[in-house]
């Protein structure tokens, strides 16, 4: 007899088993294949995309108002900067715009006219309306390809910049390659007529939307901007740290390739989990056939067979099964490239065109064969431990002369659950090995959950991990107004359900550190709402302050560390009390108290309000609620001012501005006018317009900037919890099946005393249940610091962990792994007992 | 007269062998009385092991009825039988079918505590059989593969007698024994049966068959020998004998 037909009945008798295996192998191969031929396209796809925009490598933005031909020359000997360019540009800061459904996104903005554009890259131009058309157009944009990719525009689309109260809608005349700033992580550089240009420069004037001054070269790898801001204080002899920001190569490519980088490391630990289940079945399923089919061992030994040649016999088996599996998983890698394309493409919001990259399919599914082989090779050669004599004898191992775990005759209770624990404990040896399957899969799945759940609602959770009191409109109000008296006056309004008085954050630079400091000012931290220190406590007295997770790991300092912090020059010192989890203002912001801030800078004042909103009541609602309360913001005036074009809104633009100088040089706090014309009132207003500059909220920029990311997420997280329960469920069919198959007779026996199928299935149920339930404890464990690691590493931020969760989704695992053993012992029903027991 | 406690009508069991429908079991009536040791003998294949697993609801039959205490088991699911075995019937095999991984009492005590619940009595009366049929305390804690042939067996019956079977079923119990453990399990069985048990048994072997109170000789899936004797003592072996040896010989055997 050819041995390898010994394999073919293996399979033939055990098609399902071997169909499980084959699956396994094939989303490991999938998987891994994914892995290795993308990851060098993500790089590529990235570099040879901003090589073709043509773009220099690094731009330094200055604030207008803040710049020094001198900063130029420092570049220039200092750095040896050749063929250094400059040009105006806008930086509108969290400005909303319509988007194509009509809906309102906040984006941050760079606006450059197409002279300054040429000066950075060379404005290749891709999907764009004729010519003839784009000559027609009153107010035409060029928008970086990413919202041809990922937000879907098209050209002759209108893109509307919502500013003062006031739409400004362009027509999109095309797109083109852009290499810095593109995408939602920093800003997006919009092309646009000298006359917008114009418009827009007189439309951004507050300390951060500004007109700008931006330095374009190549700088390479080893510029340290740090060291060029410092020569730049010297140069200007004041701190203009706060108004110098730094793009370039490395951090554009960090923010386009981080999460896709991510995922690549996510679908290699669910690579690795498959994998994993996959040898544990290889090597079980050897082991329960061996010990199944050990007299037909004994009888092929006694043949004459060697035990290498009837070890190759289960090795051909795996091979085939796994072999096919892994062939399968690598042709639909590549398959499937075209999807993964789509992906990078989307999350990029670049234009992939990488190969299919088979070379690393075909190493994979070599390697994926080669390690099964391996595997199969060291159980498979478990038959030469079994001479003839001993194999026809069933081996030793179905010889007991141990102690007599859990005997019956002590035993109350179930005996279904009894016969269960004794089987259990019997068989203790191989609950190592489902153990690591359920502790690998539980952990993969729980994440999954974990994650899926913060991502549920889209950005709320992000909101929630921000650090800051998200889910609130910041009223910041005209110099001179009294903040306690707007804070009554809000408090009457029935959609705001409580005002706190802060200050206006400043840039506060800290000493010893490159990354400059954001103050969040709260008179008492008990009234915030989604502030609360990881570590350690709130700041409570003048003298300190709480930090950052990121600050906290990058700078090495923490709770009880020092740290001075300065503003136009005067330096204090403070105690930090706590570390939060803070992703607003990428985790650098700081947390003071009122006196703590006017210790820190003497001339503020608090100026703004957190309006937080009843229960129910949108954002918006709540906006327009103080915004009809008070008149209007004296912002949205300037801007009515600009575009007053009749002889009835220049009167009006022309009062509000008289009283608003009346109000702040001389103290005037509440003024109604009219302008009547015979009976009839032509124009009215009042003062209270001018009590608030400006109402902001963090929501919709988090919501535009986190949106992709965290829908993404979700589906991804959602799609892995499903291929995990599936790959879960395959390996409790696997190793149920198999015991099935291995103890037959027992059941059968079992069948005879009066057990019913129900009652066997139960047991077997119930057998796997104390590896289940253990490995589920450990995966929560491995879970939750993996969840940990994950928030740590990706917005050094503290993972709220959702014990609801976690326990509902353990409890899940639990019934579900329950559920798939009890059926898949089903096989019991389908012999009868006469058959199970001379079978 | 004794009741009948099992009876079957028109009872047909066939195979499909290869796609050949083989009728091992034809139209089959059959009355088994309370109390009755009944043998069942026949050539090979002449369907006297399907005929046990059918009366016994270890199997199905595929047409006719089996009343088991005037209740009809045939149209039983498969749970269904495993209720009704467990409270009906105990089942002694020729391979012993003693679970590998069970010590002598718990397999006992694994038979017993799907029915009753009392685990203290149980053990004490699984115990109290177990001396009966000769074996000892220290032997309880063995494993099967421990114990010689026949005191497997011995295990064997007083797993099937220790629900206190209405019916205890026997499949050529000491087909695979010597001399010696064969007579003391059929010994074991002569004890069970003064006690009022009902057994129906299918052997090959003339000295098991001595000591039943009915012999049935099956025939091409019917029954064609029908042979009573009084219950079995020593003191009438020989004309036990004769009689039984002349009856087979009449059956062709």
């Amino acid at each position: 007899m050819k041995i390898w037909r010994l394999s073919l009945f293996n399979l033939k008798k055990n098609k399902r088993e071997a169909i499980g295996i084959a699956f396994l192998t094939l989303v490991t191969t999938l998987m891994l294949s994914i892995v290795v031929s993308n990851q060098k396209k993500i790089d590529t796809a990235f570099d040879e995309s901003f090589k073709a925009s043509g773009s220099v490598d690094t731009c330094i933005r200055i604030n207008k108002d803040k710049y020094h031909d001198a900063f130029r020359t420092i570049l220039e000997k200092d750095y040896k900067v050749e063929r250094l360019q400059e040009g105006r540009m806008i930086y509108a800061d969290m400005t909303d715009v319509r988007g194509r459904d009509g809906g309102i996104v906040s984006y941050n903005m760079i606006f450059v006219v197409e002279k300054v554009e040429r000066k950075m890259e060379s404005f290749i131009k891709g999907d764009q309306l004729p010519n003839s058309e784009i000559e027609n157009l009153e107010h035409p944009i060029w928008l970086p390809s990413s919202f041809e990719i990922v937000k879907g525009y098209v050209p002759g689309d209108i893109f509307t910049v919502l500013k003062g109260g006031k739409e400004y809608p362009f027509e999109v005349a095309g797109f083109y390659e852009t290499g810095l700033m593109s995408n939602d992580g920093g800003s997006f550089k919009i092309i646009m007529t000298e006359d917008d240009y114009d418009l827009f420069a007189t439309l951004f004037q507050s300390s951060i939307s500004a007109e700008c001054i931006g330095l374009f070269f190549d700088a390479g790898e080893d510029f340290d901007f740090e060291q060029y801001v410092n020569k730049c204080n010297e140069a200007a002899s004041e701190n203009v740290s706060l108004s110098m920001t730094h793009y370039c190569y490395r951090y554009e490519k960090e923010n386009e390739i981080t999460f896709l980088e991510i995922f690549m490391m996510m679908i290699i630990f669910l690579a690795m989990v498959t994998f994993v289940a996959s040898l544990f079945l290889i090597r079980h399923k050897i082991s329960n056939d061996i010990e199944d089919q050990m007299q037909q061992i004994g009888v092929l030994e006694a043949l004459g067979y060697r035990s290498k040649e009837i070890s190759l016999a289960y090795l051909y088996e795996y091979v085939l099964a796994g072999g096919c599996g892994a062939v399968l998983g690598g042709i639909l890698a590549v398959l499937i490239t075209p999807i993964v394309n789509f992906g990078i493409r989307m999350m990029m919001g670049r234009n992939v065109v990488g190969t299919n990259g088979i070379f690393g399919v075909i190493l994979i599914t070599l390697l994926v064969i080669l390690i099964v082989v391996l595997f199969a090779l060291l159980k498979a050669r478990q038959v030469k431990n079994y001479p003839p004599v001993i194999a026809l004898r069933k081996g030793i191992k179905t010889h007991h002369f141990g102690k007599n775990v859990l005997p019956l005759e002590r035993y109350r209770g179930n005996v279904n659950l009894g016969l269960a624990m004794k089987g259990f404990l019997s068989n203790a040896k191989s609950i190592v090995g489902v153990m690591i399957c359920i502790v690998a899969a539980g952990t993969a799945i729980l994440f999954s959950a974990l994650t899926f759940d913060f991502f549920k609602d889209d950005t709320k959770g992000l909101i929630s991990m921000m650090g800051t009191d998200t889910e609130t409109i910041h009223v910041q109000l005209m110099s001179g107004v009294d903040p306690e008296q707007v804070k009554e006056e809000l408090l009457k309004i029935p959609e705001v359900r409580k005002a706190v008085i802060t200050h206006e954050g400043t840039n506060i630079s800290v000493k010893g550190s490159s990354n400059d400091a954001y103050a969040t000012v709260f008179d008492d931290f008990a009234n915030a709402e989604d502030i609360w220190a990881y570590e350690g406590r709130c700041p409570e007295r003048d003298d300190e302050v709480m930090i950052g997770l990121r600050r906290s790991r990058t700078e090495g300092i923490g709770v009880g560390d020092a740290m001075v912090l300065e503003v136009n020059g005067i330096e204090k010192k403070y105690l930090i009390t706590g570390v939060i989890g803070s992703l607003h203002n990428g985790g650098t912001t700081i947390y003071l108290t009122k006196e703590g801030y006017e210790r820190l800078n003497y001339h503020a004042r608090a100026n703004m309000l957190i309006v937080y909103p009843q229960k129910g009541v949108e954002l918006k609602d709540l906006e327009a609620a103080v915004t009809k309360h008070f008149g209007g913001s004296a912002k949205d005036a300037i801007g009515e001012n600009l575009e007053a074009t009749d002889l009835e809104a220049k009167v009006k633009a022309a009062t509000e501005e008289k009283i608003a100088t009346l109000m702040m040089q001389y103290g005037v706090t509440d003024l109604d006018y009219a302008v009547q014309v015979g009976d009839q009132q032509l124009i009215k207003g009042n003062s209270r317009g001018f009590v608030i500059k400006e109402i902001t909220s963090y929501e919709g920029i988090i919501k535009t900037q986190m949106l992709p990311i965290a829908r993404t997420t979700k589906g991804f997280t959602f799609a892995a919890l499903i291929l995990i329960a599936v790959i879960v469920a395959v390996i409790l069919y696997l190793i149920t099946s198999g015991d099935v198959r291995r103890q037959r007779q027992s059941l059968g026996i079992m069948k005879g005393l009066g057990y019913s199928s129900k009652d066997l299935m139960t047991q077997i149920a119930l057998k796997q249940m104390p590896v289940v339930l253990v490995g589920i404890l450990i995966a929560s464990v491995c879970a939750y610091f993996i969840n940990q690691v994950f928030w740590g590493a990706l917005f050094a931020t503290i993972a709220e962990t959702n014990w609801l969760v976690m326990i509902f989704t353990d409890l899940a695992l639990a019934v579900f792994c329950y559920l798939v053993t009890y059926f898949s012992a089903g096989k019991i029903k389908k012999i009868s007992v006469n058959e199970l027991m001379t079978e | 007269m004794a009741s009948s406690i099992l009876k079957t009508e028109k009872l047909c069991k066939s195979f499909s062998n290869g796609g050949v429908q083989q009728h091992v079991i034809k139209n089959l009536d059959l009355e088994i009385l309370e109390g009755d040791f009944t043998v069942i003998m026949g050539s090979s294949g002449s369907g006297k092991s399907t005929l046990l697993y059918a009366l016994s609801g270890m199997d199905k039959p595929n047409m006719g009825k089996i009343l088991f205490d005037g209740k009809e088991i045939q149209g039983f699911s498969n749970d269904e039988l495993a209720v009704f075995r467990r409270g009906n019937c105990g089942f002694v095999f020729q391979s012993v079918y003693l679970l590998d991984n069970q010590t002598v009492l718990d397999n006992v005590l694994t038979g017993a505590l799907i029915v009753q619940k009392n685990n203290a009595e149980l053990v004490s009366k699984a115990k109290e059989l177990l001396k009966k049929t000769g074996l000892h305390e220290e032997d309880f804690k063995k494993y099967p593969n421990q114990l010689s042939g026949g005191e497997a067996q011995r295990v064997g019956i007083v797993r099937a007698i220790i629900n206190d079977p209405k019916i205890l079923f026997a499949d050529e119990p000491t087909g695979q024994l010597n001399s010696a453990s064969s007579k003391d399990v059929l010994d074991i069985f002569s004890d069970v049966h003064k006690n009022g048990q009902s057994i129906v048994m299918v052997t090959h072997d003339l000295k098991t068959a001595l000591r039943a109170t009915r012999v049935l000789y099956l025939r091409d899936g019917g029954i064609v020998g029908d042979y009573r004797m009084p219950v079995y003592g020593e003191a009438d072996l020989k004309e036990r004998r004769n009689g039984l040896t002349k009856f087979l010989e009449d059956m062709g055997w």
